[in-house]
């Protein structure tokens, strides 16, 4: 039996970066625990990120401890990902790193391998991997609740992003909704069926098409077929109209000889005529309590770098699939 | 109107008596219209129900009858609507018109050649659901569409053939295309399709289908249809997103009136094969009095045989990406 009874030290967490809007919450999130002492970089000057400590760039973070942080968050514009995951493994830090986890199969490789071989924790933010009904999906499929499942519908569609501009510029997110929006439900499945062997998407750019920046796709329907022989079809569009009294939502349906189920994640709210008060679960708090876990661990817990990497794969392969029109082989990619 | 009341009934001919049949006779009840019936199977069993008149051949009730009313199994479609239209009769068919596109297009061909009207039962659009979603778009209320949604739920029917793809065209061509139909009839042509199924190994019953369609407005449509597992409700869903707002429905989330568990288990429960339209204006009477009243000189249907051919055309090349894994330009 262990006699350790000194609590652990709080760990020493930089955020990195308030581009991302999830930025906020997790500052919120980690300020407010005895467990962390956190300190956020802004070093683009958004200076809506609410925390005890804020500096302004990246290098005040790294230098804000004498022996370093234990580990960053790192909530960049997409393209950014990498250069900030690279220097964490450099430094022996470790990451949890904002979906998708890099705009390229060579950043997202190159971030997963660097992590391996400096030993650090390299796991991916998909809050929604932690939502009860999710959890509650995943015990379903495995313990045959829905017998043999022949097929998926999953739509993950949301307002334009619009509190930062970076979100629809093709290159620092790496696209549009087909980047933003495929990544969650690839990730649920990812979890239940493994890896997909063809992805076939179409995308158009009708929606916010006044406000989306230039090049990037705002509607999309991203198809993926199984060696089970299983098909699932993603709507990842931003389909939700700017008047919506919530932002959006992620659902997903699974078909069985044993029935049907649907989840229906962020179903949980008071409404009322325009109202909309969620109440469910808050996966963001999740999320951080497993990563903190992992990192006293030193051992990475799903939603992993790994997991991260093989959904930017499906997006490559979406994208591949929009210019050719036709099925990719994810081999291929 | 006494000229009304002497007139003669229109007469209709029923080929085919099995339960498509009887969601038609509600609709000839409603404009009086005086029933014939001609089956392989069940002809008598459906003159009884219906006070339909019973004709030992086809040829025979060509002869008795003002219009034909096709509700066979798919492949006798284009064999019975030929023959009416030889005879001379406008012609209602169910859906799909024929299992080919080439089918489909000799049955409107013949129509056009022999001035006689052919209307395909594409039922779905007298749906008033889908009726109020087609007023809507068609008012500009989600302004230019973008992406569609399309969900059918169902068992699989209880007649054999229909397990048969060669006779049913299975899910795409049977199902789905009530829904590729709306896809088009909401959003215009159709250029490319890429469809994928899912049969479960077990049991070869339960399957799903996919489809994903490209307007040529650019619009795309994601088609899912699901012959489910015994017990399996009927139900349909769509979600239309457009650049002005979003349409959603859900036949399931709005029906009127519901039963507890301990009520529905007291309650006759339907089949899965046909939606429980008791709530509903009869979407199936709705259709053949519109096609009677448009036969009679009225306003236009709301669908016509080149609709028809149309949906034929989407969902046999939405079967050849099913054979094929590629997207196919229709």
């Amino acid at each position: 039996m262990l006699t350790e009874t000194t609590p652990a030290a709080p760990l020493r967490v930089a955020l990195m970066s308030c581009a991302h809007t999830h930025a906020t919450s997790y500052a919120t999130a980690l300020d407010a625990r005895p467990d962390v002492d956190l300190v956020v970089a802004d070093p683009d000057a958004f200076g809506d990120v609410v925390a005890a400590r804020i500096v302004g760039s990246y290098a005040e973070a790294w230098e804000a401890w004498p022996e370093g942080p234990d580990a960053i968050v790192v909530t960049s514009a997409n393209a950014h990902h990498r250069e900030l995951v690279l220097e964490a493994a450099r430094r022996g830090v470790h990451v949890l790193c904002e979906k998708p986890l890099a705009t390229t199969v060579a950043d997202a490789e190159a971030m997963v391998a660097a992590c391996r071989e400096a030993g650090v924790v390299l796991m991916t933010a998909f809050p929604v991997h932690f939502s009860p009904a999710v959890e509650a999906m995943r015990t379903a499929v495995a313990d045959g609740t829905l017998g043999e499942i022949v097929g998926l519908t999953g739509t993950n569609n949301g307002m334009l992003p619009l509190a930062r501009d970076w979100f629809t510029d093709v290159e620092l997110a790496g696209g549009g909704s087909l980047v933003d929006h495929t990544v969650h439900l690839a990730e649920i499945l990812d979890a239940m069926f493994g890896e997909p062997l063809t992805v076939h998407a179409v995308t158009n750019r009708i929606l916010y098409a006044d406000r989306a920046g230039e090049g990037a796709e705002t509607g999309g329907l991203v198809t993926l077929t199984y060696g089970s022989g299983l098909v699932a079809t993603i709507d990842c569009s931003w389909s939700q109209p700017a008047d919506a009294p919530t932002w959006g939502g992620l659902r997903l349906q699974a078909l069985g000889t044993g029935g049907q189920l649907q989840v229906d994640a962020f179903s949980q709210h008071v409404g009322g005529p325009g109202q909309w008060v969620a109440y469910g679960v808050d996966t963001d708090a999740l999320l951080l309590d497993a990563f903190l876990a992992a990192v006293r661990d030193g051992q990475a817990v799903e939603p992993t770098g790994d997991v991260g990497l093989r959904t930017v794969r499906v997006v490559a392969a979406a994208q591949e699939s929009v210019r050719t029109g036709q099925p990719v082989a994810l081999s291929s990619i | 109107m006494p000229l009304e009341d002497t007139a003669p009934p229109l007469r209709v001919g029923v080929v085919g008596t099995g339960s498509i049949s009887r969601a038609h006779v509600p609709g000839w009840s409603e404009i009086g219209a005086e029933t014939h019936c001609y089956s392989h199977d069940g002809a008598e069993d459906f003159a009884v129900e219906t006070g339909a008149r019973v004709h030992a051949t086809l040829e025979e009730l060509l002869e008795a009858v003002d219009v034909v009313d096709v509700c066979t199994p798919t492949p006798a479609h284009p064999e019975v609507v030929h023959a009416a239209l030889d005879a001379g009769k406008d012609v209602i068919c169910e859906k799909p018109l024929a299992l080919t596109p080439e089918d489909a297009r000799a049955m409107l061909e013949h129509a056009e050649r022999a001035g006689r009207t052919l209307y395909p039962a594409h039922v779905v659009r007298f749906f008033p659901q889908y009726a109020a979603a087609k007023r809507a778009i068609d008012t500009g209320a989600v302004g230019a569409l973008a992406v569609l949604r399309f969900e059918r739920t169902g068992s699989l029917p209880d007649r054999s053939w229909f397990a048969d793809e060669e006779l049913s065209g299975g899910i795409v061509m049977d199902q789905m295309i009530h829904d590729i139909d709306q896809a088009i009839w909401l959003a215009g042509p159709v250029e490319r399709v890429y469809a994928q199924q899912s049969i479960a190994a077990g049991t070869a019953t339960v399957r799903t289908a996919h489809a994903v369609l490209t307007h040529r407005s650019g619009a795309i449509s994601h088609c899912r249809g699901f012959w489910g597992p015994v017990g399996t409700d009927f139900r349909y869903t769509f979600d239309l997103a457009g650049d002005g707002g979003r349409l959603q429905y859900d036949s399931a989330g709005d029906v009127g009136i519901t039963f507890d568990e301990v009520a529905a288990a007291r309650q006759s429960r339907g089949d899965g094969f046909l939606p429980d339209v008791a709530t509903l204006a009869d979407p199936y009477a709705a259709e053949i009095v519109e096609f009677a009243g448009a036969l009679a000189g009225g306003a236009p249907a709301r669908v016509d045989a080149a609709d028809g051919v149309v949906a034929v055309e989407v969902s046999r090349a939405a079967q050849e990406s099913l054979r094929t894994g590629r997207s196919i330009a229709c």
